[in-house]
């Protein structure tokens, strides 16, 4: 973990110091005390400060043992991970395009093939009701816009 | 009494049957609410309010009002079942409240929280009833000064318990102050950091980050374990053993007034109090480490504290007509169009509408009860469903919830984007809950601070003059002095995380 | 009875497949839901007056009308959604004067539209501005408050629902007939205006005749002017700032009915027809009375000419504001 908590903890001294630089852009005081890029200084800078601080601090610590799992998934349930990851940014994109319920319907049926459904029928059966089902109760009933796309759908 | 006169009036009128109906369509409504994404108490109440207006004014209220409450707890089911909050409120309850589910002890969890509510509700309303006016009044001594000095004591509550990831928390909360300064800013209400994108003129969504944090992250790491449900862990009672119920007495009890005081400050939000309470929870417990790995204490006052403040926010609404959080303030609009403006006025005007509403607070807290216990055992069933479907349904509530709230794909990517940050955060032991504070108490401070400032005309002196400010602030120098001067609860305190 | 709506978009998308908005399509207007943009949360007085409006217009609008609330950043991402909607007349949006007014004219909130992105179409309600104090205050009249802050310049508190509100405006309309200076405090809404007054932290509020009116009424609050041309009907008591010598102290807020640039003009003469009818019923006058909105209904000609001259009048006043920062 050691290694992993090195890299978090850089990439948000990285973040601080980004913050630092954005916050100098805009004014630091302003007539009545505070402008509006004080505070974001003031803090990018303590945060980047206390991440050099636990970088140090989390050098320091004893070495990984060898049997530490690694951060990033890996290996089967890796691979359900990413389908998870993947599918969610597939469905966000096409959801312009094809509308909320054409893009859920498929993937509600690549998602749970992806985690191991095989029973066809009722991942078919899952996929309809969680899509047009879904949109159905949502828009009608409860007023929740939910998009359409291009297509209609 | 006076008021108990009317109390009582208000008693019969209430449990007549149409108010009872009310109550309890209201209840029902309201947890469905609360359990469903993509809609926030503010936008399901909203959307009932044509269903009021065949209603005479005294039953809308009831209905709204019930609605509302009801709301409160109905986001608890999803938090302790899922992880994902039912609505923003209920995130405290996720840190403890799914880690039971995760032991088999979601009826425990939920058991505690419907009694927890009911006992903070009703306790509130007692005080409401004697208390109203006269506390009223005085919260409204409460000023922008007052204000900025909460928030700050808040936020240093929870950092000064961070235990032995003191560092990674005080970076943890630099963070998420530093994330909610996204957005419009209150000194010029000029856009900042928002790099030209308008969806960030608002800052970044609250709902969808916590989404991301709790319940996608949660997914993704289930993932990964491949298992075959939700929960492995079977369930073992429906209720809370006698056991647990003694356990959580204190944290009721702490809970009710924190989350009663709070409630009568407009302006505070449901989160804060639920947080304190929490906060203040794992603080007098003796052994604070079984936090955040499932210590009933931690559902109970978090739930607690959360029904406590739904009620008490009722104060300021109908005894001063000050709406204290934009859900109330949907609230407060569903009244208005129903033909009945809340303030002091109404007192005077139409007490028999006021105190039958007051008593359905009573007979609304009974019914959620009633409601919501035997159904445990039936929301805890559902964890039974296989991991691939039940995955794909919270997926797929995650992505209405977070795109429903302003009809925004962002808010769908900020969610995504979250849920791998909360993934690896946890897998890295970093701890979550200070950066959701700062995020919700950042741009509160910032404002009221500002607000502050413009009073005073640039003057910090301000301050010196205000004793409750100048008490309030001094909750962070006492709570960095205790951590530096009391090294056996540290070493006790190091033990444990926030997580 | 909840009133099932079907949602706009699910056609929408087979409209735009179709084709864009053509003269056609007026005569068949409307063939579905229309959607209602307020670019103010739910529960608020913009979005009460709106969902009124909506609820009595569909009976002869003939298709349902939903209120959406877009609200954020002072009504920008609404009104940047209404001015980038498909102008086909299924997206008619709430507009708020002169708060879109001044987003448009400061430079640093980079509006992704101008006053030229929409046809005003029916206004609804004119509410007028009104400068109130704590019931108990010393401050008996206008003129007493005036003198006041003449002899402590900067140090009376005079607080607004938001920065650059009509409230702003008109507090820097006062400064400049008066010859006087406020201490401007800027809150988030009327709510926070409520208790910083009645908490005794601010000394007066510059705020809008509805939704106070009933607090002037009980005496809770004391109504010292009513920024307009005549008394608010809703509080006769209270004297205009014409009629206590400062004539050029006009604000109000007021919000109506507009559809993005490009509408067909038939599209937009339908939505003025229903529109009016609704505005211009009995229960319409009797729902907006309990909430203390007055009516204004303006179409046309008339209404087109208001939102120029608020404009400009704006424009003035947002400048000196923005040289404050």
């Amino acid at each position: 973990m050691r290694q992993g908590r090195l890299i978090a903890t850089g990439a948000m001294l990285v973040f601080c110091l980004f913050a630092i630089w954005q916050s100098l852009l805009l004014s630091l005081t302003d007539r009545l005390g505070p402008g509006p890029g004080f505070f974001p200084f003031w803090l990018a800078l303590t945060g980047a400060v206390l991440a050099i601080a636990l970088m140090i601090s989390t050098f320091r610590e004893a070495a990984d043992p060898p049997d530490t799992p690694r951060i990033l998934p890996h290996g089967p349930g890796g691979r359900r991970w990413f389908a998870i990851v993947g599918l969610l940014a597939a469905v966000t994109v096409a959801m312009d395009f094809l509308g909320f319920r054409l893009s859920m319907l498929a993937f509600n049926a690549a998602l749970v093939i992806a985690l191991g459904e095989r029973r066809w029928w009722l991942v078919a059966l899952f996929s309809v009701l969680g899509s047009f089902g879904v949109y159905y109760v949502f828009t009608t009933w409860l007023d929740v816009l939910l998009p359409s796309g291009r297509l209609g759908f | 009494m006076e008021s108990l006169g009317h109390l009582l009036s208000g008693f019969a009128a209430a449990l007549s049957w149409h108010y009872l109906l009310y109550a309890f369509a209201g209840c029902t409504l309201g947890t469905l609410i609360g359990v469903l994404p993509g809609l926030g108490p503010a936008a399901g109440t909203a959307i009932l309010i044509p269903l009021t207006f065949s209603l005479d004014p005294t039953g809308a209220i009831i209905m709204l009002c019930a609605i509302y409450y009801g709301a409160m707890y109905g986001g608890t089911i999803t938090s302790v079942l899922i992880n994902v909050p039912g609505e923003a409120a209920s995130v405290v309850t996720c840190i403890d409240g799914h880690q039971m589910a995760r032991q088999g002890r979601a009826g425990s969890a939920l058991g505690i929280a419907a009694i927890g509510s009911f006992i903070g509700g009703t306790l509130a309303t007692v005080a409401l009833v004697v208390v109203a006016m006269p506390l009223a009044s005085l919260a409204l001594k409460f000023g922008p000064a007052e204000f900025f000095a909460l928030m700050v004591a808040g936020l240093c509550l929870v950092v000064g318990l961070a235990g032995r990831n003191i560092l990674a928390a005080l970076l943890m909360t630099v963070i998420g102050l530093l994330l909610a300064m996204i957005g419009l800013d209150p000194v010029r209400g000029a856009p900042r950091f928002t790099f030209g994108m308008e969806e960030l003129f608002d800052g970044i969504g609250f709902v969808p980050v916590v989404m991301g944090l709790f319940g996608v992250a949660e997914l993704l790491l289930a993932a990964e374990t491949r298992q075959a449900r939700m929960i492995e862990a079977e369930l073992k009672t429906w209720l809370p053993t006698r056991q647990e119920c003694r356990d959580s007495a204190g944290a009721i009890g702490r809970g009710t007034v924190v989350g009663f005081v709070l409630g009568l400050i407009p302006g505070v939000g449901a989160i804060v109090p639920t947080f304190m309470a929490y906060v203040l929870e794992k603080r007098v417990s003796k052994t604070p480490e079984r936090f955040g790995k499932g210590a009933i204490e931690g559902v109970a006052s978090a739930e607690t504290a959360n029904n406590a403040y739904a009620n008490a926010a009722m104060v300021p609404l109908l005894a001063l007509g000050i709406p204290s959080s934009p859900t109330i303030a949907v609230l407060m609009g569903a009244f208005i169009i129903n033909g009945i403006t809340p303030g002091p006025f109404l007192f005077t005007e139409q007490p028999a509408l006021v105190w039958t509403v007051i008593a359905s607070f009573f007979v609304g807290n009974a019914l959620l009860l009633i409601l919501n216990l035997p159904l445990v055992g039936l929301w805890a069933r559902l964890l039974k469903i296989p991991f691939s479907y039940m995955c794909c349904g919270v997926l797929i509530f995650c992505v209405i919830g977070a795109y429903g709230l302003k009809q925004s794909l962002f808010d769908v990517w900020v969610m995504l984007g979250f849920g791998i940050i909360g993934y690896l955060l946890r897998k890295l032991d970093f701890p979550i809950a200070p950066a959701i504070l700062a995020l919700i108490l950042g741009p509160m401070m910032e404002k009221s601070l500002r607000t502050t400032l413009e009073i005073s005309g640039g003057n910090f002196a301000i301050f010196l003059d205000r004793p409750v400010a100048l008490v309030l602030l001094a909750v962070p120098v006492i709570v960095i002095g205790f951590i530096l001067l009391k090294p056996r609860s540290v070493a006790k305190l190091r033990e444990s995380d926030v997580e | 009875m909840l009133i099932r709506r079907r949602t706009l978009l699910a056609a929408s998308a087979a409209t735009a497949a179709v084709g864009v908005a053509s003269p056609a399509i007026a005569q068949n207007y409307p063939r579905r839901a229309v959607q209602l943009v307020v670019a103010f949360p739910a529960g608020g007085s913009t979005d009460v007056g709106a969902r009124i409006l909506a609820s009595l217009a569909e009976k002869d609008f003939g298709q349902p009308i939903t209120v959406v609330n877009k609200g954020g950043a002072g009504g920008q991402i609404g009104f940047t959604e209404i001015a980038r909607a498909r102008p086909d007349g299924y997206t008619l949006g709430f507009l708020n004067l002169p708060g879109m007014n001044t987003i448009t004219l400061d430079p640093e909130r980079k509006a992704a539209f101008t006053v030229d992105s929409f046809i005003p179409i029916v206004n609804q309600v004119l509410d007028p501005g009104l400068i109130w104090v704590k019931g108990d205050s010393p401050y008996k009249t206008l003129a007493d408050l005036v003198e006041a802050a003449k002899k402590a310049p900067g140090k009376i508190s005079a607080c607004t629902t938001g920065i650059l509100s009509d409230d702003h405006l008109a507090i820097l309309m006062v400064q400049e007939a008066a010859k006087c200076e406020f201490r401007i405090v800027h809150f988030d809404g009327g709510a926070q205006q409520l208790t910083g007054v009645l908490g005794g932290h601010v000394d007066v509020a510059f705020d809008n005749v509805g939704g106070v009116f009933k607090r002037v009424q009980s005496g809770e609050v004391r109504g010292l002017a009513v920024t307009d041309v005549e008394r608010s009907k809703f509080l006769p008591q209270v004297p205009t700032t014409k009629e206590l010598g400062m004539p050029t102290v006009i604000s109000s807020s007021t919000r109506g009915v507009g559809a993005p640039k490009g509408t067909p003009a038939d599209v937009v003469k339908v939505v003025e027809t229903a529109f009016l009818k609704a505005i211009n019923s009995a229960e319409m006058k009797e729902k907006m009375d309990a909430v203390g909105l007055a009516l204004k209904p303006m179409v046309g000609a008339e209404y087109a000419k208001y939102y120029a001259d608020l404009q400009k009048q704006a424009a003035k006043y947002t400048e000196w504001a923005l040289k404050m920062r």
